[in-house]
């Protein structure tokens, strides 16, 4: 009777497996790998899919078969047998699952180390993040000097990529890479991606940092290693090949408003039509010269105010302190002034 | 009268006649209040303002300073006002005491569930009704998080009103409804299960419940301050904290009376429990809610102090300059973490516990078979207490803290799932055989062993450094924290309201309605939250208004079926205040349970029994042949002989 018990358990268990295995491998729970990271916390995510499976099947096996097999009628006044325990069944119980954590553990942990393995011929990047964009500057290689604000990765190379931040807390994640770091201010913290599959993914914040968080978002792309050398992805970027010599964070050469404008990440919370930006955390624009018509002031000295001193005037229907109160700190006066022109000539149109 | 009763020399008599006329100023009601109140206000804002002049900061009258001293002055006016602290001030200014003063005991209407009452009944009561209106709050907060989300790009409110809702919306959910309703059901529980009059600390109890109220408010409110509400989720992780608009100190002080409530009800069960066990009752003859709430109340009593200090020191960056966590000053960011975390991480097991214990006493009376186990059970909770307080740093694994805290921190995450392990299988085991019975409480016992089993998997997977690293602040751990606050604690809550509701109003709730709320609810719940692992793992980070145009489907789908899961909550509502109110009256045991709760009228006397009980074996004995938990008053003539009958099967 109890061995029949058992039986059934067994076979209800295993067709429980079947069917979550099916819906685990069905379904494409993780995106496409793109890194040698993603690979092996891919192999860890399966460990612990094919223990969970385990788990769940023998559990929800035993709630189902003793809700179907022990119900009684509710007029049922009888009770079940007085089973106060059973020490060898308690030490089972608690010695399996001990061995099959210890067994995620062990794989996370040499996971966990491989993944922040230093190799040979790194190539590193300074990641700087604030409200809400990224900023990454090349410290070597062929790319050595470009400040982006998208991130170019050349295939299979390792990147060391150091994360800070000049605001708040922000978190650096790309889900085809499977690694994420957050950024802190006041230090660095080191992050390893090997990318092995050519294309663009997306970079996003993960770490609440305000009204533009959802919007903290910039591209990371693959390249091969020639097109990565050739540096024509960082043609018009502050340290690119047209601004040849330039120091950092110095604009480049013609039209560099709105390379300024792009590296700043202004586009995470204001629309400009001219650079193709929809933001809606701040005030739109293109609507510039209305605007500094509410504040009371000339269109260019508004312009340049509200960029290094964001709270003196705040647009009706915005809130106060949201925009970063540092840029006059950050962008170079030259750089500055090639913004103010740039957005003053862009909402001239008034948008249209 | 009961025997009891009259040893207190209490006497249920009609309530004296009100104060009149201007002594109803003096006496503590709400009227009273009315100057209490702007008394304190005036005081704290006065030395602000005297010291803002002193040291000619101008300008004198702060908005900001004075707000944030007003959010600790303006309750303690209202404590004074409706009567927390006359006793102890009376003794302060050397009235005569009274250790036997009961007239603020029992409930003789419904009003005097508006005051300051002494009963742990009365508060039991008060806690629950209490926290199921922010619990209605806080999901009508989520609906509009939902709707919001329904569709990708903004709908219908902006990006600081949208952050301050999931941000409230948790802080509610945690703070006001899930720790709090299982402090009002163990108040009402506990002392009767331990087979003792009232709590340790009656006056004490009270005093813990009205705080309560005052962090609900301070939360919700917080959305009518100039800036919007806090909006840094309900981690107020520095420096974000740091900057926002005046809403964030809502949320800062608000813990600090969340916490405190917390503290003082976690002191009283502790004190009550080690000190007022019936005679008999050894700790090895406990049920199980009450070696829940003695863990959990260690762990409030060890953790929340933490909390507390986190906010403290968040808001003094914020409005006295210090630099706890502003690294520019000198101060260190992931310390805000460290901190925070020590109390959030065992503030899980805070939130579990309990719902631990009564899931054992709900699974053991309806499979009517003694719970398999008991001692293991028992040492597991207390397993969980300890591991529980060194696995904060796996909330870090991405903050970028040093780096060798990952592993063993990832040990001790992953140990925890030992302990957890064996309750689950011994709820198992104690079904194996018995005699099932499907009444609503059994269901949502049963629901919370499946669901809770789906969130403790997903967290093995978060437990593991690599898959945290990949999934971590993604909508994976949106559907993470709702298996095992939502599937888990809410699910054991339900068990627990269904289950004692007959003992708490004395009334039967209609069972059918509540069949039907169990069914929706576990449906829809894994319709809204399971394919929530899908969207983290793919790529949606939590809390953003905004998300990648390829979500959209899967959302619509999530927002449809939280809608339903909401109005599943109505209907529960629906059932409860209706039963209450003119269900069919309840008989004192209806489930035939053997704890002591149930050995008594439903509701049971003011004092809880005739006379204190003695307790002759385990809480469990169903099946055993004769076996007892306890023996009452009314048998106490033939007590020596059923003690010994009852000795005699044990052994």
């Amino acid at each position: 009777m109890r061995r029949r018990s058992f039986v059934h358990l067994a076979l209800l268990a295993a067709v429980i497996a079947a069917a979550v295995t099916a819906v685990a491998v069905l379904i494409p729970w993780l995106p496409v790998s793109a890194s040698r990271e993603r690979d092996r916390i891919d192999v860890t995510f399966w460990l612990a899919t094919g223990i969970s499976i385990m788990i769940f099947s023998v559990v929800a096996a035993a709630i189902l078969y003793s809700v179907w097999r022990f119900r009684v009628h509710p007029d049922d006044d009888s009770d079940g047998p007085p089973i106060h325990g059973h020490t060898g069944l308690e030490i089972v119980w608690t010695a399996i699952p001990t061995v099959l954590v210890t067994a995620i553990a062990i794989v996370s942990a040499v996971v966990l180390h491989d993944n922040g393995t230093t190799v040979k011929n790194e190539l590193h990047v300074k990641v700087t993040a604030q409200q809400f964009t990224w900023s990454f500057q090349y410290l070597d290689g062929p790319a050595k000097g470009v400040v982006s604000p998208d991130l170019y990765m050349p295939i299979d190379r390792s990147m060391k990529l150091e994360i800070t931040s000049v605001d708040v807390l922000h978190s650096f994640w790309v889900p085809q890479f499977g690694q994420k770091q957050d950024a802190v201010p006041g230090q660095v913290n080191p992050l390893k991606i090997t990318p092995t599959r050519l294309g663009t993914y997306p970079v996003i914040c993960t770490e609440l940092c305000g009204l533009g968080h959802s919007l903290m978002r910039r591209q990371a792309i693959v390249l091969s290693p020639a097109d990565f050398a050739a540096r024509r992805w960082a043609a018009g970027l502050p340290g690119g090949p047209t601004a040849a010599g330039a120091p950092p964070g110095q604009p480049g050469g013609g039209g560099s408003g709105k390379a300024v404008f792009a590296a700043n990440g202004c586009a995470a919370c204001h629309t400009l039509a001219a650079a193709a930006a929809a933001g809606k955390v701040g005030p739109d624009l293109d609507k510039l010269p209305a605007e500094a018509k509410r504040a009371g002031q000339p269109l260019e000295s508004f312009v340049h105010e509200s960029i290094v001193n964001p709270n003196a005037y705040i647009e009706p229907g915005f809130p106060k302190g949201v925009m970063p109160q540092n840029f006059g700190q950050t962008i170079s006066k030259s750089a500055l002034d090639a913004l103010v022109q740039y957005l003053i000539q862009s909402s001239k149109g008034g948008g249209k | 009268m009961t025997a009891i009763a009259a040893e207190h020399g209490v006497h249920m008599t009609p309530a004296p006649p009100g104060p009149r006329g201007i002594r109803r100023l003096l006496a503590p009601g709400y009227v009273r209040c009315l100057w209490t109140i702007p008394l304190m206000f005036g005081f704290g804002a006065g030395i602000a303002a005297l010291v803002r002049w002193l040291e000619a900061w101008h300008p004198v009258w702060n908005g900001t300073v004075i707000t944030t001293i007003s959010l600790a002055t303006i309750p303690l006016g209202f404590l004074g006002g409706i009567g927390g602290f006359d006793y102890w001030l009376g003794y302060a200014i050397g009235r005569p005491t009274q250790p036997e003063d009961h007239s603020g005991h029992g409930a003789r209407s419904w009003k005097d569930y508006f005051r300051v009452n002494t009963d742990h009944k009365v508060i039991g009561i008060q806690y629950v009704a209490t926290t199921f209106v922010f619990f209605i709050i806080g999901g009508l907060m989520a609906m509009l998080v939902r709707a919001e989300l329904a569709k990708p790009g903004g709908q219908f409110v902006d990006s600081q009103t949208y952050n301050s809702l999931f941000s409230i919306h948790a802080a509610l959910m945690i703070f006001l409804f899930i720790i709090p309703v299982f402090a009002g059901l163990g108040n009402y529980v506990i002392p009767l299960m331990i087979g003792a009059p009232d709590m340790a600390f009656p006056r004490l109890n009270a005093l813990s419940y009205w705080l309560l109220p005052i962090a609900g408010v301070m939360f919700a409110s917080s959305v009518l301050v100039p800036g919007g509400g806090f909006a840094t989720g309900w981690t107020g992780y520095a420096p974000l904290a740091s900057h926002q608009p005046l809403g964030q100190v809502f949320f800062n002080m608000g813990v600090q009376w969340a916490g405190a409530s917390s503290i003082m009800t976690a002191l009283n069960f502790l004190v009550t429990i080690i000190t007022m066990r019936a005679p008999g009752m050894t700790f090895w003859r406990m049920p199980l809610l009450v070696w829940a709430n003695f863990t959990t109340s260690l762990l409030v009593v060890i953790a929340t102090p933490f909390i507390a200090g986190s906010q403290f020191f968040a808001m003094f960056d914020r409005v006295m300059h210090t630099h706890f966590f502003d690294p520019i000053g000198g101060g260190y960011a992931l310390g805000y973490q460290h901190i925070f975390w020590f109390y959030s991480h065992p503030a899980v097991y805070i939130m579990m516990l309990p719902g631990f214990g009564i899931v054992s006493e709900v699974i053991s009376t309806f499979a009517r078979k003694p719970v398999f186990g008991y001692r293991l059970m028992a040492f597991s909770l207390v397993a969980i207490l300890i591991l529980g307080f060194s696995v904060w740093a796996h909330h870090m694994f991405v903050a970028g803290m040093a780096p060798w805290l990952r592993v063993p921190m990832m040990v001790t995450t992953l140990l925890i799932a030992i302990p957890t392990g064996i309750k689950v299988f011994s709820w198992l085991a104690t079904l194996w055989e018995g005699r099932i019975k499907f009444t609503t409480p059994m269901l949502f016992a049963l629901g919370f062993v499946s669901m809770f089993l789906i969130g403790g998997l997903s967290g093995i997977y978060l437990g593991s450094v690599p898959i945290d690293i990949h999934a971590s602040d993604t909508y994976f751990i949106v559907a993470h924290i709702h298996y095992v606050l939502f599937g888990g604690s809410l699910f054991t809550i339900f068990a627990g309201l269904y289950y004692w509701f007959p003992k708490m109003t004395g009334r039967m709730y209609n069972e059918r309605l509540g069949k039907i709320h169990f069914w929706m609810t576990l449906v829809f719940f894994n319709a809204t939250f399971f394919p929530m692992h899908y969207l983290g793992l793919q790529g949606m980070p939590r809390r953003v208004y905004d998300y990648a145009p390829r979500f959209a489907g899967i959302n619509m789908f999530i927002s449809i079926c939280s809608f339903i899961l909401g109005a599943s909550a109505l209907l529960f509502l629906y059932n409860m205040i209706t039963s209450w109110v003119r269900g069919p009256l309840a008989v004192g045991n209806p489930w035939r349970a053997n704890s002591l709760e149930w050995q008594v009228s439903s509701p049971p006397p003011i004092f809880n029994f005739d006379a204190i009980p003695t307790v002759v074996a385990g809480p469990y004995e169903y099946g055993v042949p004769g076996a007892r938990h306890a023996i009452m008053a009314d048998e106490a003539k033939t007590a020596d002989s059923v003690h010994a009958e009852a000795e005699e099967v044990r052994h």
